[in-house]
């Protein structure tokens, strides 16, 4: 550890810390462009200068005084020093991050910043979280002593999502570095040269794209972008950032469960961003998931129950649904059903449904459903897995958590399924298909109940369906594939009738008798804590933001 | 009248001394077989140290200081040859790689077997493509000569040089943009520390020298340090106690340019005044000497009265000035200096990598002031401001008095200090590009202020003559743009 003085205050921070992050972690900003901790640290854009103090040269030992230049706060790191090297005898560097030098050079910089930018704040999708706007306002002029012309760079489609407005770029180059660092795809660069600074693709000589922007990590590069210059076309003047709410949460989109913010207003979720987890996404999350979060606003999600007549799928109220269900199930024994979990759905709901089947049905023969696996992509500092559900691990633990359960999977299930008379599957997996095997064992059943919450191939062949709900609209736990549990938040409501999976569940527990009474999802937490052997530790107060790691797989 | 002193450019009119045979016949390699035969290395490196040479690419930095930083036990180690000459002005080392390759290749050896080196990269300016067509063959000739490769003349030592065409900017004059350009980057400078003698090219330790400085290596192994140091002026640098010697030794390739009769590149001793410069280049074309650039065009300008100032050094930099890359660029009565400025500011914002954010959005704004008051469209509005210059602590500072002064010209002082301060010699930048747009932005304003205002006034360019065009040095503002030094005395 290394005892700092930063301004008036004492503070330790850990050796290798740098200015920024020292600063930060005590709450005093350093405003810096280029700079971002997780990727390397060019020192190009001179906003993060600070004073540091040390031995004047000739002067007698002891005597200490400001440096004749200023650093780079993001460079300039600190370290414990040998007790001769100490600074007034304890300290292990002396810093001012606000004296009248360093707030004269940011402002200075923040002017050289703004000679060329068009201050088109008011059609900027950055506006209201742009480090450019916050800084001036808190480092800057008020006014401009630039007279001259301003350069005028064009505007640029860069790959499928990513548009950048160059006359907003600050060329900090943190695109650049994460297309070299981070997915080592390397398609951006700089153009010319000196104040003609372009961000750009490679291109021929006619100025036609040679690559694209175009990989399943570049969405990140709108995020790490300080200005507006970089623009996600998926969010384009969708709307401005403080008119949404934000909810921490976890991507659903593959195993590897990547910290998120929910972005939303009543009438949908708007965005998601990464969310920084030092041991799962670093501050990176994948475009798959970034930008597979429509299916939640689709106007096609069930919204009511659905049961058959007459070979059609029929809207109806909830009652009735149960009340048909209800009848079908206490018609078979115990050995003829099948309850089918979903590694798309929480482990609260995957929770209460095995306990349904266990407590209620009887029943030891469950399944686990979910997303069809695709492909694993590999990159320098990040990995985007094959399992395309956020809550494999989680599911198949906790269905198979009572005593005697089994969880049969691909074709021992739908071997298992073919000849059952009561199917109960939840999916919750969107346009997930179903291959020959699996429908025809699907079709086999007498009786299919079917939680989901869009139509798909497996609701067709339902005979009740349950609106049910995604990941946005409801609080629980996903259990990703290194073994952290982390919570996902509700956001928005559920569109019509849906309601949220455990409910559905609890519901028809009760229809049938169950004594099951949760309030919300916590408190099934708390149950699995008790019975779920590796979840002790795994309540939603000890979860929180940051997550907490099964026992059993520190590495 | 003084005379030249050809020890670097001694040969260099001999037909076919780029030839390995006639360079032979003028004791060509000798230097080098007399280093291995009778030197350890580090007796070399010694050498190097004791015969005070500096640097001759710009910063004028002590060549055997600078080897002394690079560690011993970190192999591969490099040497780096910058022949990327690009300061306006100067075009010394060029002559040497189109008319006398050997010598610096002689040069190179030495400085390699001094250092441990093996292999060495020449980066060479891309449009000087006779000097490496030159410089390539004589490489080649060296190869078969065994100087060069493999055991170099059976001395087990292993040495090797590649050229590397520059990709046409200046910047990648400077050691560590030269750097990555070599390494196939942008040629953008990086941060230092760390400094190329412990982290360069690739990564590895690597020693950086200009032309000049390389080719000073034979004659010091050569005739001795005791010869050398006898050329050039020392003085004593009284901050030390005792006064450390402050060596500015050898001889210097000055090119000299502009309103001179005879321009070219002159070898003489270090420590010559403006004045006798201008005399060995066949003296000023014109009436009068209005200005001095001394060392390549980012050094601030001399005026009229500093012609006595020694081009060495020390001198310069007593004078706010810099020897540079030793460009010296003489400007008669009819020269406008507000153009001047202008034309130089073009090529810095032209040239300015980019990297950084003042040098890259400060430089052009820069260039864009002076080009409105050489455009006539100077706002005539003025302001009142604290007078700066030597304060009651005889350190830069406020004065207590105040001055009016036209907005433009205190907006092109503020702007180009913002980059680079020139008064507290501080600099927000990467590299010292940023200094080298200030330095001459901020002199030729503060010095020829009266021109810039009557270009102001007048709406057009208006060129006074010299000693109404001049601020005097009694008006210690303009002359003072640093830390004042303490005392220098002649050794
Ligand atoms: C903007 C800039 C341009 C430079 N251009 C050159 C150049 O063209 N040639 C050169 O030898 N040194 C140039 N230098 C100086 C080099 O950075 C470096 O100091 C020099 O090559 C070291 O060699 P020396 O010690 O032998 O002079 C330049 C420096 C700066 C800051
Ligand atoms: S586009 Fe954004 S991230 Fe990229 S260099 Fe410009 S300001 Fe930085
Ligand atoms: S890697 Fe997986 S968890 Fe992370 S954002 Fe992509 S789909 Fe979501
Ligand atoms: S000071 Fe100028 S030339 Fe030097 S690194 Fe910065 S932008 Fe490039
Ligand atoms: S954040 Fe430190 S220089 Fe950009």
């Amino acid at each position: 550890m290394a005892l700092i003085k930063l301004n008036d205050l004492e503070i330790e921070v850990e050796d290798g810390t740098n200015i920024v992050e020292a600063a930060r972690q005590h709450g005093i900003e350093v405003p810096h462009y280029c700079y971002h901790p997780g990727l390397s640290r060019p020192a190009n854009c001179r906003m993060c200068l600070v004073e540091p103090y040390g031995p004047i040269p000739g002067a007698p030992p002891g005597t200490i005084g400001p440096a004749r230049q200023l650093a780079t706060g993001c460079t300039t790191t600190v370290r414990s020093a040998p007790p001769e090297r100490k600074l007034e005898e304890k300290y292990d560097a002396i810093v001012q991050t606000d004296s009248p030098r360093v707030k004269k050079a940011r402002e200075d910089v923040l002017e050289f910043l703004l000679v060329h930018h068009p201050l088109d704040c008011p059609v900027c999708d950055q506006a209201g979280e742009c480090d450019l706007q916050d800084y001036s306002y808190r480092h800057g002029h008020d006014k401009s002593r630039y007279l001259e012309v301003k350069n005028v760079p064009p505007k640029k489609d860069l790959g499928p999502d990513v548009l950048l407005y160059s006359t907003r770029c600050v060329v900090c180059t943190r695109c650049i570095r994460f297309a070299e660092e981070v997915s080592g795809t390397g398609e951006l660069g700089l153009i010319n040269r000196g104040s003609h600074d372009e961000i750009d693709i490679p291109r021929s000589h006619e100025g036609t794209p040679i690559q694209l922007l175009d990989n399943k990590l570049a969405g990140n590069v709108v995020d790490i972008c300080p200005v507006g210059a970089l623009i996600s076309k998926d969010f384009l003047f969708k709307s401005r950032p403080w008119f949404m709410e934000k909810a921490n949460s976890v991507c659903s989109g593959c195993s590897v469960g990547c910290n998120i913010t929910v972005e939303y207003k009543a009438d949908g979720v708007y965005r998601l961003k990464p969310r920084f987890h030092e041991d799962i996404n670093q501050h990176w999350m994948c475009d798959d998931g970034r930008l597979g979060y429509h299916y939640v606003n689709s106007d096609d999600r069930l919204q009511l129950p659905l049961k058959r007549v007459d070979d059609e799928l029929t809207p109806t109220h909830w009652a009735d649904a149960l009340t048909v269900i209800q009848e079908q199930l206490s018609e078979v024994g115990a050995e003829d059903i099948v309850v089918i979990g979903s590694a798309q759905a929480t482990n609260e709901d995957n929770y209460v449904l095995q306990q349904f089947a266990h407590d209620v049905l009887q029943t030891t023969q469950l399944g686990l459903f979910g997303q069809l696996p695709g492909e694993e992509h590999k990159f320098p500092q990040f990995t985007i897995e094959a399992d395309k559900n956020p809550n494999t691990a989680g599911a198949r633990t906790i269905l198979g958590s009572a005593n005697g359960n089994v969880v049969l999977e691909d074709d021992a299930l739908w071997e298992k399924v073919s000849g059952a008379k009561v199917v109960y599957l939840v999916s919750g997996a969107p346009e997930r298909p179903l291959g020959d095997a699996e429908k025809a064992a699907l079709e086999s059943v007498d009786f299919l109940i079917v939680q989901d919450i869009l139509p798909s191939e497996v609701t067709q062949l339902a005979d009740v369906v349950l609106p049910g709900t995604t990941f946005a609209e409801k609080d629980g736990t996903f259990t990703n594939s290194t073994g952290w549990v982390q919570r996902i938040r509700k956001t928005i409501d559920p569109p019509g009738e849906a309601r949220v999976d455990w409910e559905i569940t609890q519901q028809l527990a009760k229809q049938l008798g169950g004594e099951m009474n949760y309030h919300f999802a916590g408190e099934i937490a708390l149950a699995i804590a008790e019975n779920v052997p590796g979840y002790a530790d795994a309540t939603h107060q000890n979860i929180a933001d940051a997550g907490i790691k099964l026992a059993g797989n520190e590495q | 009248m003084v005379e030249e002193r050809r020890i670097l450019y001694e040969h260099l009119d001999v037909p076919d001394i780029n030839t390995f045979d006639v360079f032979r016949q003028y004791d060509g390699y000798t230097r080098f077989e007399k280093a291995i035969a009778e030197y350890q290395p580090e007796e070399i490196a010694k050498m190097v140290l004791d015969s005070g040479l500096k640097g001759r690419g710009g910063a004028g930095f002590s060549t055997g200081e600078k080897w002394s930083f690079v560690p011993r036990d970190i192999e591969p180690r490099y040497l780096c040859c910058n022949a990327d000459e690009s300061e306006p002005g100067t075009f010394s080392n060029r002559y040497v790689l189109e008319k006398n390759p050997h010598l610096l290749i002689e040069g190179i050896l030495i400085c390699c077997y001094a250092m441990g080196i093996e292999t060495t990269y020449v980066y060479i300016r891309g449009e000087f493509t006779l000097g490496k067509k030159m410089l390539d063959a004589a490489i080649k000739e060296a190869y078969e000569k065994g100087y060069l490769g493999k055991d170099v003349r059976g001395t087990g030592l292993n040495i090797d040089i590649y050229t590397h065409p520059g990709a046409g900017a200046y910047i990648c004059g400077e050691e560590t943009g030269l750097i990555e350009s070599l390494e196939g980057k942008r040629g953008q400078p990086r941060n230092k520390p760390p400094f190329p003698a412990v982290e360069g090219v690739f990564r590895k330790p690597t020693v950086v020298q200009n032309v000049e400085t390389l080719c000073n290596l034979p004659f010091i192994v050569g005739n001795g340090v005791e010869w050398y140091t006898q050329m050039g002026p020392t003085y004593a640098d009284t901050r030390f106690d005792p006064p450390k010697p402050d060596a500015n030794t050898g001889t210097k390739l000055y090119c000299i340019s502009g309103d001179v009769n005879e321009p070219g590149v002159y070898e003489l001793d270090l420590g010559l005044t403006c004045t006798e410069l201008i005399e060995v280049a066949g003296g000023l074309r014109g009436e009068e000497v209005k200005a001095v650039i001394p060392g390549g065009s980012s050094a601030p300008i001399l005026t009229h009265y500093e012609l006595d100032t020694r081009l060495d050094f020390t001198s310069l930099t007593l004078a706010k000035s810099m020897l540079g890359s030793g460009g010296i660029i003489v400007m008669n009565e009819t020269r406008n200096i507000v153009d001047c400025l202008l034309n130089i500011m073009k090529f810095y914002a032209h040239e300015s990598c980019g990297q950084c954010t003042p040098c890259r959005w400060g430089t052009p704004w820069v260039r864009d002031i002076v080009q409105r008051i050489a455009d006539g469209d100077g706002r005539k509005e003025t302001i009142t401001r604290p007078k700066f210059g030597v304060a009651e602590n005889g350190r830069w500072g406020d004065t207590g008095e105040t001055e009016e002064i036209y907005e433009d010209l205190d907006l092109l002082e503020s702007v180009a200090n913002n980059i680079a301060n020139v008064d507290t010699m501080t600099w927000n930048t990467i590299c010292v590009f940023g200094i080298a747009v200030s330095w001459p932005a901020v002199s030729y304003m503060r010095k020829f202020r009266p021109e810039f205002e009557a270009a102001i006034r007048e709406g057009k360019l208006v060129t006074l003559p010299v000693a109404e065009a001049t601020v005097p040095p009694e008006e210690n503002y303009a002359y003072q743009q640093r830390f004042i030094p303490k005392e220098f005395a002649d050794l």
